[in-house]
């Protein structure tokens, strides 16, 4: 992968353009880019989807209710379209999924609380059968369902044998119809068959090469390679088709386009910027974890919860907090 | 009947800590004194809610823009280390810091992190780190401290708040310490404190600063400060200014204020003899024979006569209320993403005087009895009778199950309240408080027996006194 571009800017606003805690993309069919706004605070007016293009045009935005009767997020994770072209989003706190039409207009929603059916819901991904796999991460399960939430088989446990779980979180699919689970506190992704056979499990605890930091999302490129958003590391891993380490991404972000025209307009942070040195490359001892470089070097990643590939194979990485998606490309 | 050892760790808790629960209590009795001592100030590795949950369930936390008291106050609430996080509030209040300035929260935050590194050890190096620290450099505008062009602010104030006290240096002393100081910046520090002035996001979000030296813009030349002469740079000034009689005075001034007995504020220091002048001179001499080691101070203070005999003469701060409530509640053990309730919580320290990370100004906060106004009062006691008063809360239904299981609790009103008092505090109230709870006990007893609703009854009662408000 190669670096390409970076897309957004931060802004603290509850509409108008630009990322606030920005925490998973989605493509819809015609490849317009949905992006997940956290806003930072559960339940904040500001919670919504912006739409972009690659190229930089801001098209619009949309959030749960008040007009679709059941009311906003509160605290979103994860989206992903399905067949239909139609936008799932997972909500954690209120234990939904809410379903919304490639124009943003609300269309169906499933679970809630009181009702039980799902606990924390984070990842979600659809398989090309249609069915859909939803990360219960209080559950520590995967669940298999259809597009309306109806249960087709669970699998998973508390624990960090195979095919047992530690809060998880993203999920993929691949062309074969396998299932990868981002095993978020057992520091590792596992690979499962779609109907939940445990098949590999890739990583382990650290921060060398091919170990893992509380790993958030997973997404796999056609010709299998697997990309992982090494979250509590700073950083994103690519592993071959069989999870070897192939390749390590630290972020290298330059000004988006939505940047540069907010700093032409305000000449005197500019002009001093220009003359600043933006990508640190050394620091005090006390500042040199992970953490630490992503939060006083601005390039680089900081908060990358969110790995997807779009239909071209162009890897997007959210950065929550840097407030921006940096692309790359297959080199 | 409460025991006196009981009674005399429970002391030590609040002051080290922020109180402690009835069960760390029957752990705490069963050591020596001497022994808990040494447990608090040697507590090894710390364990509290790692942040990996924190920033998951709310992730304005990881970029620590906003909120960071809730924050902190996850660490204060869940610390095993509870005189780490003490130590930090500590010296927060007197290197004050404020968010109102810096607009840039997470500098902060590595600031607090520095003050449980550093907080216990050398005072010298305490300062080097303070001099070093970015947020302080912007506060006190030393990334503007040119060797052409000396900027005097925070040379004046390391003398004047931070180590000697008013009335013990000169004017030409403060522009020596000034020009020892040129140099210490922060790496980017013209664009980077320019986003800070214009509360500036963009465009991608606030970028953590951190210390860099820049040995061109230092004055090398020959400097004479406090009587002593050449070519100082700022970790010269430090070691001397750590040597003098009233750096050791006012260092023991601040601890005493803090730990043992409230003082009056600090610009009155030059003008108001110490409350006990032996208590100051016992820790400053502590302070020479220990090399500036504020544990070793503290170790001295925490053992002595002074200390023991000084329980609940000093007025809560708004922190030691809302942390002591909530670590004794056990509330927001757990992070979840969908109750921001530990946000409001903090929020309402601000309400009761006392915002975390944005002191009024270099001051830091005025404390003891100016901690308590009309209005903060009032927040005072509803915070702390609504989250002691609430049964759901997993520490409250502890202590109700602790009362409702003493023996003579269930048959003698005076016996109920004497349960209720030694599971929060353990507490000595004053005769009138005392009198209006044996009615409350008495009444409630005679209509239906020692029920969950009149113990609550009685909780509320107890941390609505005035003794609650001290500690």
């Amino acid at each position: 992968m190669k670096y390409l571009k970076t897309i957004g800017f931060n802004s603290n606003q509850a509409i108008g353009r630009g990322f606030n805690y920005p925490y998973d993309t989605a493509f819809s069919a015609d490849g317009r880019i949905f992006v997940l706004i956290r806003m930072g605070l559960a339940g904040s007016t500001g919670l919504r989807i912006q739409i972009c293009t690659f190229d930089d045009d801001w098209l619009g935005e949309f959030k749960a209710g008040p007009d679709d009767g059941k009311g906003p997020f509160k605290v979103p994770v994860c989206m992903d379209f399905d067949a239909d072209d139609n936008l799932h989003v997972t909500d954690e706190s209120l234990n939904v999924v809410k379903v919304f039409d490639n124009q943003g207009n609300y269309v169906r929603e499933w679970g809630g609380n009181g009702g039980g059916e799902l606990a924390g819901p984070a990842g979600i991904a659809h398989g090309a059968d249609g069915a859909v796999y939803v990360v219960e991460q209080y559950a520590n399960r995967v669940h298999k369902m259809t597009s309306d939430g109806g249960s087709i088989l669970s699998w998973g446990e508390e624990g960090s044998g195979d095919s047992q779980f530690n809060l998880p979180w993203g999920a993929t699919t691949d062309a074969n119809g396998n299932v990868y689970i981002a095993d978020w506190r057992n520091d590792r992704i596992q690979k499962f068959d779609s109907d939940g056979g445990f098949i590999a499990a890739y990583g382990e605890s650290g921060d060398g090469e091919g170990e893992f930091h509380r790993p958030s999302s997973v997404a796999v490129t056609r010709d299998g390679f697997v990309c992982v958003a090494d979250w509590g590391n700073e950083r994103v891993q690519v592993l071959d088709p069989d999870g070897k380490f192939h390749q390590m991404l630290r972020g290298e972000a330059t000004l988006s386009k939505w940047a540069e025209e907010w700093l032409e307009v305000n000449k005197d942070e500019y002009d001093l910027r220009k003359q600043s040195d933006m990508l640190i490359e050394e620091f005090p001892d006390h500042l040199t974890s992970a953490y630490h470089r992503g939060s006083q070097s601005e390039p680089i990643f900081w908060g990358p919860v969110s790995v997807k590939l779009d239909s071209e194979d162009r890897l997007f990485v959210t950065e929550h907090s840097r407030h921006r998606i940096q692309v790359f490309e297959n080199d | 009947m409460t025991t006196e050892h009981r009674q005399l760790v429970a002391h030590l808790a609040r002051r080290a800590g922020f109180g402690a629960t009835p069960a760390e209590l029957d752990r705490y009795s069963e050591m020596r004194y001497e022994d808990l001592v040494e447990d608090l100030l040697n507590p090894g590795e710390p364990n509290n809610i790692p942040d990996d949950l924190i920033y998951r369930r709310h992730v304005d936390l990881h970029a620590l823009q906003n909120h960071n008291p809730a924050y902190w106050a996850y660490r204060m609430i869940s610390s095993n280390c509870p005189l780490e996080e003490k130590i930090a509030l500590f010296w927060h209040g007197v290197f004050a810091t404020g968010e109102n300035k810096l607009n840039n929260l997470g500098v902060l935050t590595n600031q607090v992190n520095m003050f449980r590194r550093h907080g216990l050890g050398r005072f010298d190096n305490l300062l080097v780190e303070l001099s070093k620290d970015p947020a302080m450099i912007v506060w006190l505008d030393n990334h503007t401290n040119h060797k052409d062009s000396i900027n005097e602010n925070y040379g004046r104030e390391i003398l004047e708040l931070f180590s000697m006290g008013v009335g013990n240096y000169t004017e030409d002393d403060i522009k020596e310490c000034s020009r020892a100081f040129t140099g210490w910046s922060v790496k980017n520090g013209e664009y980077l404190a320019m986003m800070a002035q214009k509360d500036s996001i963009w465009p991608y979000g606030r970028v953590f600063w951190h210390h860099e030296y820049r040995e061109h813009d230092h004055d090398n030349g020959q400097k004479s400060f406090l009587g002593e002469s050449g070519p100082f740079n700022g970790q010269d000034v430090v070691e001397i200014i750590c040597r003098q009689e009233a750096t050791a005075r006012f260092v023991s001034r601040h601890l005493y204020n803090f730990f043992v007995a409230d003082e009056v504020p600090v610009p009155q220091w030059n003008e108001t003899p110490p409350r006990d002048p032996d208590a100051i001179e016992q820790l400053a001499a502590a302070y020479f024979e220990h090399d500036h080691d504020i544990g070793s101070v503290l170790r001295v203070l925490f053992n002595s006569d002074f200390f023991k005999q000084a329980r609940f003469h000093r007025v809560k701060s708004p922190t030691e209320i809302i942390i002591g409530t909530l670590r004794r509640t056990g509330e927001y053990q757990v992070p979840d993403g969908g109750n921001t309730g530990i946000y409001n919580v903090m929020e309402e320290g601000g309400y009761m005087g006392q915002k975390l990370l944005d002191p009024p100004s270099v001051e830091g906060w005025h404390t003891g009895e100016e901690w308590i106004t009309s209005g903060s009062l009032v927040d005072r006691v509803n915070f702390a009778a609504q989250h002691i008063g609430d049964a759901t809360n997993p520490g409250v239904q502890n202590m109700v199950s602790r009362v409702s299981g003493a023996d003579a609790a269930g048959s003698d009103p005076e016996e109920l309240v004497n349960s209720c008092l030694d599971v929060l505090g353990p507490m000595d109230v004053g005769s009138e408080t005392r009198a209006m709870l044996n009615e409350v006990a008495s009444a409630g007893m005679k209509n239906g027996g020692v029920t969950q609703e009149l113990i609550l009854d009685l909780f509320k009662m107890i941390v609505s006194s005035r003794e609650y408000q001290l500690c």
